[in-house]
């Protein structure tokens, strides 16, 4: 009885050798860049913002209504 | 090119035929609940009410279809991108008893009430030891296998493999420290906030290293078989895999926004959520590019759909998932519907799509025979879509109505509706969840006799060349 082996060229050609897709780049980037500013702003040590204040805030706004 | 010897064969279609096994136990339990959702008198106490049959339900499924199918399949994807049969095969052999018996022991601990309320890591103390001694020989095998490779380029199944087998080792040995009480009854190690914080990295990445990593193992390996081209680009799959496996064991804390747990770690573990969408995608392009050098694969070869409608659900799975840990969509929708909604079009829509044409791929080559019917497994395809986008699309609108309701206040800040009036408006939409786990479930038999007569056919044939 013989097996089959696989061979790696059938998974990884090449000329498969592509480079990274420019718009996959940029989600990449972006969620990196995005995600620096969601941390500072939304971390109390770094801008005050806090669960609690939000709170406190948004029944503020249902008192003026 | 071939060798002279025989791979393991055996113990792959022994964690296959036990993963369809309680396949079958954890689909019908999930049918039943989603009854009792709406017909209370499904409820049988004590065994069978909701509250010990979800838990069999979401055990059996993940770790005994899930993981039993994991299991062979990694055996099997090992053996050839190493070029050689599994280190120790007699391990590999206990450790599809040792399997099936923590399996059977777990469903019965979980019917008589034995629980730890984790979710996810419920078995109690003296099961989770039987669990941890079970993956030690498991890292044994993949280990020693992947050590002794005679290849020497490793293929990015074999990265999924290795982070696979190391992160759930590290998850479920710290989220199920305990201490014993009794025989049956243990306390978590932690308290408090603290608790839930472990729970919750242990309980998002048991979804991250059972049903993302062993499922990106397989399709990347069965997508280039399948279709015979090679995947579009390694150094994709590659970038993909380490900011996957950097970013994933963050993520848990999005499970508790809106609770106790300090802001700074729920906001750390958003952003964490959000970046993943990036190497998720990354692995939904590479396969989309793959199969977009032949597109006529769709039609010539029938595991394809199931790869690319797989990969298309993990790809929505991935924007939907992370979205939802935003703090103004997770007002909305937590604690709701929806998030049934969402998980189920993971593990339905992607998880079993994608393990299911694995079997379908592994079960001829080691039967040495062809599909039994691929019109079956079109049936079987149809059916399993159909089925699943009823239950995600009903729960999703049921889950925002829900949101909805319960967020409405009248102009003195009282509450506009009762917990009542919400609940009621659910019925319809838990009774077509109840179809679309009917439909769902008629596609999965199509599927297992389809893979049974594929067996039999082997067998068949075998005897004749005897």
């Amino acid at each position: 009885m013989q097996e089959d082996l696989d061979r790696i060229e059938d998974f990884e050609a090449k000329e498969t050798k592509h480079s990274l897709p420019i718009g996959w780049l940029v989600l990449f980037w972006g969620l990196i860049i995005w995600g620096v500013y969601y941390l500072y702003a939304y971390t109390p040590a770094f801008s005050g913002w806090s669960q609690e204040k939000a709170y406190e805030e948004s029944i503020k706004v249902g008192d003026k209504k | 090119m071939s060798t002279d010897y025989q791979f393991d064969n055996q113990t792959v279609n022994g964690f296959i035929v036990s993963s369809i096994f309680w396949g079958v136990v954890g689909i019908v339990i999930g049918l039943w609940i989603s009854i009792q959702m709406w017909a209370p008198s499904w409820n049988i106490p004590p065994y069978f009410t909701f509250g010990r049959l979800r838990v069999v339900h979401t055990n059996g499924l993940a770790f005994g279809l899930g993981l039993g199918a994991i299991f062979g399949i990694f055996y099997y994807i090992t053996m050839r991108l190493t070029k050689r049969p599994l280190m120790f095969p007699k391990l590999a052999r206990f450790h599809l008893y040792l399997f099936n018996i923590a399996i059977a022991l777990a469903a019965l601990s979980l019917f008589a009430g034995m629980n730890q309320s984790l979710e996810y890591a419920e078995l109690e103390w003296p099961l989770d030891i039987v669990v941890v001694i079970m993956w030690v020989i498991f890292a044994i095998v993949i280990f020693g296998t992947i050590i002794k490779r005679r290849e020497e380029q490793m293929y990015i199944s074999l990265w999924y493999i290795i982070v696979t087998v190391v992160a759930v080792a590290i998850l479920y040995i710290v989220n199920n420290l305990a201490i014993p009480a009794t025989l049956t009854k243990s306390y978590h190690l932690f308290a408090g906030v603290n608790s839930a914080n472990v729970q919750w990295w242990y309980g998002h990445n048991a979804v991250g290293f059972v049903f993302t990593t062993p499922i990106l193992a397989m399709f990347y390996y069965f997508l280039p078989k399948s279709t015979g081209i090679p995947i579009y680009s390694h150094r994709l799959s590659i970038i993909s895999f380490w900011s996957l496996v950097f970013a994933y064991l963050w993520t848990g804390a999005h499970h508790l926004v809106y609770t106790p747990l300090p802001d700074w770690i729920q906001t750390l573990g958003i952003v964490f959520t959000m970046f993943l969408i990036a190497p998720s995608w990354g692995s939904v392009v590479n396969g989309y590019y793959t199969v977009a050098s032949d597109w006529s694969k769709m039609r010539t070869n029938y595991l394809t759909k199931f790869f690319i409608l797989g990969i298309t659900f993990y790809g929505l799975q991935t924007i939907q998932g992370p979205t939802q840990g935003l703090r103004i969509v997770s007002q909305l929708i937590h604690y709701t519907d929806w998030i049934p909604g969402h998980v189920h079009m993971g593990t339905m829509g992607w998880v079993t799509m994608t393990a299911a044409a694995a079997i379908y791929y592994v079960v001829p080559k080691i039967y040495n025979t062809t599909i039994y019917s691929e019109k079956i497994a079109n049936i079987h395809f149809w059916f399993v879509l159909v089925g699943q986008l009823i239950f995600s699309i009903t729960m999703w609108i049921t889950g925002i109505q829900q949101g909805a309701l319960w967020k409405a206040t009248n102009p003195d800040g009282s509450l506009a509706y009762t917990f009542m009036e919400g609940l009621v408006k659910n019925y319809p939409y838990w009774q077509l969840r109840t179809l679309g786990g009917i439909i769902f479930t008629v596609g999965m038999l199509f599927f297992i006799y389809n893979i049974y007569m594929t067996m039999k056919k082997g067998k068949t044939l075998s005897h004749e060349k005897a």
